[in-house]
């Protein structure tokens, strides 16, 4: 509040002058109001603004500080000189009005923002550390102190030292742990690449059968994967007989244990079908019971292959409609192949726990025939074979598993007889004894043959045995010859050997067939031969110049002979004078008779008529007896006969 | 009378399952060496086939959809023709594992095409099939590629890959109504399962995108 001065501009009189304090804060407005005191009075009112709050008190000090007032810029004078005039200037220079209060705070953070924008580009590059790197200050280093670093190494090394060394240790003794036996998981490992295993539940199983290449028997086979309990501690010397010990043992179904093998044995009986001879053998000792798992596996699966082959040949033996029954009893099948001669199979199957053996067998008595019973398995596999591959379908949406012919038996309109005939097949017992049958008739042909070789000499017997033969068939050609004369005259036959018959083309063209009796054989050997000696005395009688008056190939006079037929020759000498008779038979030999003649009886019975011509009629004739002559095999010996007979006297 | 071998009893096989999937060419080696590890009685290289299909159709004025008869021969085993009848493939329900479709399969001979058109039918369109042949049990697996034939009646030369991928099939044709089948091979896919996935495709959805 204020009073204004009331006094007019004053003449004589005194001023009156009014002390007031000064003003602290600022008249912000002036207005008139009504004074409260008088009706009609009317009051002026200033309004003062409020007065300043500590920050803006400062700030209106603050304002009248100019920090970065230009001295010389002021004073136009050098900066280099004194300080003192420094001072002056910045004294005055600290109230130079500035535009904005916190210009001045403005700059110095915009300043300091500056820097730390460049400290923050300066740490990004040298991060980066393609343009900048920071590398430490190189520090005066301190005075070494020779024993305490010794001393501080040694303690490292130590302790590395020691660090290092319990580890090889550790490993060391896992090593030993370890090789001492095998690891159930690297058996396992070699167990799986060579045999089926599943894993269910917590047992591992395993499959020994041949169901993945073909069979459908059922039995089991499967085989179990334990750990081993006992441990190794015997393992010591091995010695080399002794099959290795592992850490896992397989556990085979009891019915497969031990080893099997299947006995095929072909012999004579004196009667048919001998029932006593069906005893139950017992095989001998067939070898230690196996440790290591794949032997024992693998012997197992042996059992299960030979089971297999027994079941499907018993089975066929007992369904089977064919003439010739077939005896199935315990473990073995007899049948009798040819009248004689019988067929047994035997599965020989020893568990390897039998203490004592009741029937006491000698090792000798085990009669195998080794190429039937590899037969035998080899008929089993094709079974197998045939139960899983189908041929290609062509096209390929055609029906799988029918063969070619099958599949055009539509189209090609075949018979029902050719129908069936496609789904026939032989029975594994029926091959078996279908090559039993061969086995044993080409044996005895052989045996046939070889004897009449090895006893006869006069004419000699040659056989050349075909290679090219198989199971089921073979072929031999058989040559008689004369020792001396073969080149000039021969006689062959080829044999060609069938299940239960023989086939035989001679040479001149003429087909036999034969059954397989011995004797049928013996007899037509015996009348070739007899046929060979005929045909060499027709050859050397040609040779010689002697004339052929009769020849005849089966003769139908004379004794019977016992066997075949007998033939015969009658020669002429050169000059007409002799004549021989030649009869050859199968059982009667071959025999020589010579016409009597006039020059032997030296003329000394009566004629009747003069004239010579009458003389070489109707005379007898006698027997030569050729075991007087000289000459090695009979045709030398006729040729020596023919040769003094044709001695014409001059 | 003898009594008739079983085989002229047996049940008319006109079901066939089908499940299909597809390769890249470049995966067509691990598929084959795969296979061969699963399949039965299989050699390397596996069997292939090489078969020529026409696909005749008869129209109808009154039925929509023609007959459609395909006449498929081999080109390797050149006088097996067959003739056969496919129906519409059927999704089934969620529980069938595989498509099924009716599949009459029957070989002819060699003068079928002409016997056809005798009938009335007309070629619609004909391709060459090259691929290869797998079988488990009853189950058959062809990987097969498609060639296009430029040249009408000209199996040899000009042939054009409809597209580089093969087509992986896995089906059997047996009797209607047989237990199992579906599930056989279910599992036997699921071990195809990284290199081919084998599922039901929808064929329908197929010709409605042709039309």
């Amino acid at each position: 509040k204020s009073k204004m001065a009331t006094g007019a501009i004053p003449a004589a009189p005194a001023v009156n002058v009014c002390v007031e304090a000064v003003l602290e804060s600022q008249i912000q407005e002036v207005r008139v109001v009504e004074k409260q005191e008088a009706q009609d009075g009317q009051e002026i009112q200033e309004i003062y603004a409020p007065p300043l709050s500590m920050s803006e008190n400062l700030t209106k000090l603050a304002q009248k500080i100019d920090f970065y007032k230009d001295e010389s810029g002021e004073k136009g004078k050098p900066t280099s000189e004194g300080e003192k005039e420094r001072e002056e200037e910045k004294s005055v220079a600290a109230f130079q009005p500035s535009l904005w209060p916190w210009d001045s705070v403005r700059n110095k953070l915009k300043t300091a923002y500056t820097e730390m924008s460049v400290l923050l580009d300066v740490l990004n590059i040298a991060k980066e550390k393609r343009y900048m790197v920071l590398d430490s200050v190189q520090q005066s280093s301190p005075d070494a102190k020779l024993p305490l670093q010794l001393m501080s190494k040694k303690k490292a090394l130590n302790s590395a030292s020691a660090i290092l060394l319990a580890g090889a240790e550790r490993l060391k003794k896992s090593q030993a742990e370890n090789s001492n036996k095998s690891d159930f998981h690297f058996e396992l490992l070699k167990l799986r690449q060579n045999w089926r295993l599943k894993k269910s539940g917590n047992t591992i199983l395993g499959d020994l059968s041949y169901r993945s290449v073909g069979s459908r028997y059922p039995h089991n086979s499967t085989f179990e994967v334990v750990k081993s309990t006992d441990l190794v501690g015997e393992s010591g010397e091995t010695t080399p007989t002794s099959t290795p010990r592992g850490s896992l043992e397989v556990i085979i179904p009891s019915e497969l244990e031990g080893t099997a093998y299947i006995q095929v044995e072909v012999k004579s009986v004196p009667e048919s079908l001998d029932l006593t001879g069906a005893i139950l053998k017992m095989p001998s000792g067939l070898g230690a019971v196996h440790t290591y798992w794949q032997q024992k596996l693998e012997v197992a699966q042996n059992v299960l292959f030979c089971k297999e082959i027994f079941a499907q040949l018993a089975r066929e033996a007992v369904q089977s409609k064919s003439s010739v029954p077939h005896l199935v009893v315990g473990n073995q099948i007899i049948t009798n192949i040819f009248p004689g001669i019988q067929l047994s199979i035997v599965l020989c199957h020893s568990t390897g726990k039998e203490k004592d053996r009741k029937i006491p067998m000698s090792p000798g008595k085990l009669d195998h025939n080794h190429v039937l019973e590899h037969s035998l398995h080899q008929l089993l596999r094709e079974v197998h074979n045939k139960n899983l591959r189908f041929p290609a379908p062509h096209p390929v949406t055609a029906m799988v598993g029918v063969s070619k012919k099958r599949r055009l038996a539509g189209p090609n309109a075949l018979s029902r007889r050719e129908l069936v005939e496609m789904t026939e097949s032989d029975t594994m017992l029926n091959q078996i004894i279908k090559q039993t049958k061969h086995n044993v008739l080409r044996l005895r042909t052989l045996q046939t043959i070889d004897a009449f070789a090895t006893s006869l000499n006069d004419p000699q017997l040659t056989t050349h045995w075909s290679c090219a033969n198989n199971s089921l068939e073979a072929s031999c050609r058989v040559f008689i010859t004369s020792q001396g004369y073969d080149l000039r005259i021969w006689h062959s036959f080829v044999l060609m050997i069938g299940v239960d018959s023989i086939k035989i083309a001679h040479k001149d063209g003429r087909i036999f067939n034969l059954s397989f009796e011995e004797k049928e054989l013996q007899d037509f050997i015996l009348w070739q031969i007899a046929q060979h000696q005929t045909s060499v005395s027709q050859n050397l009688a040609r040779m010689m110049g002697w004339q052929i008056m009769s020849m005849c190939a089966a003769l139908g006079v004379s004794d019977l002979e016992d066997t075949g037929i007998a033939s015969s020759l009658l020669l002429a000498s050169p000059d007409h004078d002799r004549v021989l008779a030649v009869k050859s038979g199968p059982s009667s030999g071959v025999k020589v008779f010579v016409q009597s003649s006039q020059k032997d009886t030296n003329g000394k019975t009566q004629t009747l008529s003069a004239d010579n011509k009458w003389q070489y009629i109707g005379a007898d004739f006698k027997e030569v007896d050729l075991s007087k002559f000289e000459g090695k095999n009979f045709a030398s010996k006729l040729e020596l006969l023919m040769a003094t007979l044709s001695r014409s006297v001059s | 009378m003898e009594s008739l071998p079983p085989m002229f009893k047996a049940a008319s096989l006109t079901t066939e399952y089908l499940l299909q999937g597809s390769i890249m060419e470049q995966s067509r080696d691990v598929l084959l060496q795969r296979l061969i590890g699963l399949c039965d009685d299989t050699k390397s290289p596996p069997d292939n086939f090489h078969d020529h299909e026409m696909v005749f159709h008869m129209k109808n004025t009154t039925i929509q959809q023609p007959l459609v008869y395909r006449v498929r021969h081999s080109l390797v085993q050149s006088d097996c023709w067959s003739l056969r009848y496919l129906g519409n493939t059927e999704m089934g329900d969620k529980n069938k594992p595989t498509l099924t479709r009716t599949s009459i399969d029957c070989p002819v001979s060699e003068n079928v095409v002409q016997y056809l058109n005798e009938l009335g039918f007309r070629m619609d369109h004909e391709f060459v099939v090259k691929g290869y042949y797998f079988h488990k049990g009853r189950m058959k697996v062809t990987v097969s590629k498609f060639f296009k034939m430029n040249q009408p009646s000209n199996v040899a030369d000009n042939l054009e890959a409809v597209c580089p991928s093969f087509l992986v099939e896995l089906s059997v044709v047996t009797a209607l109504g047989q237990e199992g089948v579906g599930e056989d091979m279910k599992n036997f896919a699921e071990q195809l399962k990284p290199l081919v996935q084998l599922e039901k495709t929808d064929h329908r959805k197929i010709t409605m995108n042709q039309t």
